[in-house]
């Protein structure tokens, strides 16, 4: 009995000595430097799989961001609007969210820099978006974001995890979206003259993992160094292809409705 | 003879093992329940039901079987969620054993291994548990050591890693939700009284113990340390002399960042008190507890009730009527001081007051505020909550402004004769729905309730049930103004009325129609009527109740441990049976 209770004394003791982990409270932070100076700008292509200028207009958005830098210049294409709508064999891309954003309008293409929904002032036409894409970039960056992706094959079940370090110091509401992008899909598009039944659709919008206004992140005033976080886990479509499918997340200060910063991750 | 001798043997073996397949059998018992709960739902535009979602149906079930033969003792849980129920946690979608759990306890040592439910003290360290209505299941997989060295002295010892819902249980699993860590825990409780002999029929009782429980986790932050093991302890003290008990348990937690407290490193602090007093006809409890940065995770990076490996008791009314029962109090593990005080006092038979049977009083009062929080000097600036720092500085007894919620409350309950049964309560209500729900902006529910419960025996076998409720707002009610915005934030607020009729033959039937309307709310598109009906068959140990109708969102509370139930519209059918 008594050997049985010293076992059982030492084994509390043991877990008491090594069951604690103090933190010093003057270094709590890991040595991560913010890479100030990397604005993103998201352009989302309102779009359609039997708009017949649709191409054209994203040719023309992904030859800019291929001009200013794809690793800053992120195109999210949503599907939305009359010349969206499911017909035959052209491929149904519409989701809730796109839906929402693309709000009300009553045509195709239609773009938006760095602003979540088609809105007044911040409804664009292909060839004006070049000066807001140059103007946005320029804007002095206010966080930076880290994605990270957990992704179960088996299951195919995706975890993120999203992490928005301030750059700068300020305060107010912001709200995160995070969003599932699958790139190179092919289907049906309407072209000039007829139809591409091989078109490969870049960026293709299949939906957010935390409603269509994100989630608020900070709600009050930060500084340089803050971090916040976000999680939101999803199950991929079995029709989607993991291979070519990102996270594409954004933080926008609700009272302007404007994008703050963008990044995007390949899940796998 | 050979064959003779053969014969001689195989009728020794075949009895012999007869008889102690038989005596085996004899000390075996097997016992357990099953309980399915399932619900069509149906389209209600009257109450803002417009889209099913794709789901017209949930089931939750689940059966447990338990088998003792002397100091062994084995069982397992198989649930189902075909898929969950609305206002369950969409995880729990899936079929599969549970849990599963084998023990041998010979009184001086008790071993077992599979999944654990069990708690130190009051649980302020540790408590694993399950409770079906809630969903929740946060039980201990791994092992348990008992030890009882001499009478009185128990040892105890846990270690295992928590269910999450259905994630496996590896050593590092995919996924930050399954990145579970590992708990560690022993315990220690002296009862004097059955230790010394001279104490055994003493009026005079103590008892002392003591708790440390570890976790140990993953650091998967990018930007702040995580301390990979956080350590909790407890004191507890229970004191009793004659009518007159007095408990008290105190625990402290060392630094714990975590999503629920906002990454902060300050320590954690509780401590609960009781004082009670009972004699014939006469009970009263007095309660305190301070709470401050309580919450304690298996995995940091938990939200809501995710892998709570402690719980912290609630100290308010348990209401069970329908309109008392709308706003129930949860725990605030970040902060809270609470104090309750309940009496109960039964005139007795015979005098006037009393009269035949005699009459029961109740007096409830419990009130919880928030703590004091000071800002902290973090790197040369004063913060308050900030993330990586100390978060901020609370002095012990400090009562913080806030107001989370208070509830007096007075119940009689008389049998007037033979036939008639009457209880009655009236409440008066302060309930900050926006730190409780989360309602941002919603002011507080300061409210009036009251219901009547009327009980007519008709004959031996019958029976006529009356509820009569009704809850009225101070300050929200027809006619306060409500932003279009804000709207979703009032979907029960307001007045409401409520009404109750059940007819029983027992043992067997029971059958009930009821109305709630909330004729008050501001907004007047949710002044809607959520009327049900039920049928319930009992024969002996099963339970088969039929119900059909609306269901009004609102919160289903479990010992201070919540989940949303949203609005639904449609037929239920809950089926329960034990052996």
């Amino acid at each position: 009995m008594n050997r049985l209770f010293s076992i059982f004394a030492l084994a509390a003791l043991m877990l008491v000595s090594v069951g604690c982990d103090k933190i010093d409270i003057n270094n709590t932070h890991k040595p991560v430097e913010p890479s100030v100076g990397n604005k993103t700008v998201l352009i989302k292509d309102f779009t359609g799989a039997r708009c017949v200028n649709c191409p054209a207009a994203a040719e023309y958005a992904h030859e800019l961001a291929h001009q200013l830098g794809e690793e800053r210049v992120f195109i999210l294409s949503v599907h939305a609007g009359y010349l969206a709508q499911p017909l035959g064999q052209f491929p149904d891309f519409l989701t809730e969210e796109g839906t929402a954003w693309y709000n009300d309008h009553d045509a195709n293409p239609l773009f938006s820099v760095d602003y979540p929904t088609l809105t007044d002032g911040h409804t664009l036409n292909a060839e004006q978006i070049d000066t807001p894409v140059a103007d946005a970039l320029a804007e002095p960056q206010l966080f930076e974001i880290y994605v990270e992706n957990l992704y179960d094959e088996d299951t195919r079940r995706l975890s993120v995890e999203n992490t928005f370090l301030s750059v700068g110091d300020g305060s107010g509401k912001y709200y995160a979206t995070v969003c599932l992008v699958e790139d190179s899909i092919i289907g049906w598009q309407t072209i000039p003259g007829g139809v591409d039944r091989e078109y490969v659709f870049r960026n293709v919008f299949r939906g957010t993992l935390n409603g269509a206004d994100g989630e608020l992140v900070i709600n009050g005033p930060f500084f340089y160094g803050d971090y916040f976080t976000s999680t939101c886990s999803m199950e991929l479509d079995s029709t989607y292809n993991a291979d070519h499918c990102y996270i594409m997340t954004y933080i926008y200060d609700n009272e302007t409705g404007k994008i703050s910063q963008t990044a995007m991750e390949k899940i796998k | 003879m050979r064959k003779h001798l053969l014969f001689i043997l195989a009728l020794v073996l075949t009895f012999g093992f007869k008889a102690s397949a038989q005596s085996f059998l004899e000390n075996s018992q097997v016992n357990g329940s099953f309980q399915t709960d399932a619900q069509y739902y149906m389209l209600d535009e009257g109450i803002g039901i417009n889209d099913l979602n794709g789901k017209k149906m949930g089931i939750n079930g689940f059966g447990k079987v338990n088998y003792t033969n002397g100091n062994f003792s084995a069982g397992l849980r198989f649930e189902a969620f075909l898929p969950e129920m609305n206002g369950f946690r969409s995880e729990l979608n899936g079929v599969g054993v549970a849990n599963f759990y084998a023990t041998y306890d010979n009184g001086f040592i008790g071993a077992t291994v599979g999944d654990i439910y069990d708690q130190f003290g009051c649980g302020f360290v540790f408590r694993t548990y399950e409770e079906w209505s809630l969903g929740f299941d946060n039980s201990l997989r791994g092992a348990r050591i008992v030890l009882r060295p001499t009478k009185g002295l128990t040892f105890k010892g846990v270690y295992g890693r928590q269910r999450y819902y259905w994630a496996p249980y590896l050593e590092r699993n995919f996924g930050l939700e399954d990145a579970r860590g590992l708990v560690r825990g022993v315990d220690a409780e002296w009862d004097l009284n059955q230790s010394i002999p001279a104490l055994n029929d003493s009026k005079f009782r103590m008892s002392i113990g003591g708790s440390f429980v570890s976790k140990k986790q993953y650091d998967m932050s990018v930007f702040y340390y995580i301390p990979e093991n956080v350590g909790a302890a407890a004191a507890r003290l229970n004191l009793g002399y004659g009518n007159w008990a007095f408990s008290t348990e105190y625990a402290y937690k060392i630094n714990d960042p975590s999503a629920i407290n906002n990454l902060i490193y300050k320590e954690g602090r509780a401590l609960m008190a009781s004082l009670s007093y009972s004699q014939k006809g006469l009970g009263a409890v007095l309660q305190v507890k301070r709470v401050d940065n309580m919450s304690f995770k298996s995995m940091y990076t938990g939200k809501q009730n995710d892998l709570d490996i402690n719980f912290i008791p609630p100290i308010n009314y348990t209401h069970t009527h329908s309109l008392p029962s709308m706003y129930t109090y949860s725990t605030q593990p970040n902060g809270e001081m609470a104090a309750q005080l309940q009496v109960n006092y039964t005139i007795p038979k015979g005098t006037a007051l009393g009269g035949k049977y005699g009459t029961k009083l109740a007096f409830n009062m419990s009130q919880v505020n928030d703590i004091v929080r000071d800002s902290v000097l973090d790197h040369g600036q004063w913060v308050i909550n900030k993330p990586g720092s100390l978060g901020y500085a609370s002095k012990f007894f400090a009562i913080g402004d806030r107001r989370f919620f208070r509830d007096i409350n007075f119940e009689i309950d008389k049998k007037i004769s033979k036939d008639w049964h009457i209880t009655a309560q009236y409440i008066n209500l302060y309930y900050d729905i926006e730190t409780i729900e989360g309602h941002a902006g919603a002011p507080p529910v300061k409210a009036n309730i009251a219901f009547l419960d009327v009980t007519y025996k008709i004959n031996k076998k019958q029976s006529l049930r009356l509820e009569l409720q009704g809850l009225w707002e101070n300050e929200v009610h027809a006619g306060y103004e409500v932003e279009e915005s804000e709207k979703k934030d009032y979907q029960k607020r307001g007045d409401w009325l409520f009404g109750l009729l059940e007819y029983t033959i027992a043992p067997h039937w029971s059958i009930s129609i009821a109305d709630k309307w909330n004729y008050g709310n501001p907004v007047e598109e949710f002044r809607d009527h959520y009327f049900t009906g039920n049928i319930t068959f009992i024969h002996e140990a099963t339970r088969v109740m039929l119900s059909a109708g609306r269901q009004s969102e609102g919160v289903v509370c479990v010992g201070g441990v919540c989940r949303v139930v949203p609005a639904s519209s449609g037929v239920s059918l809950t089926v329960s049976t034990s052996f």
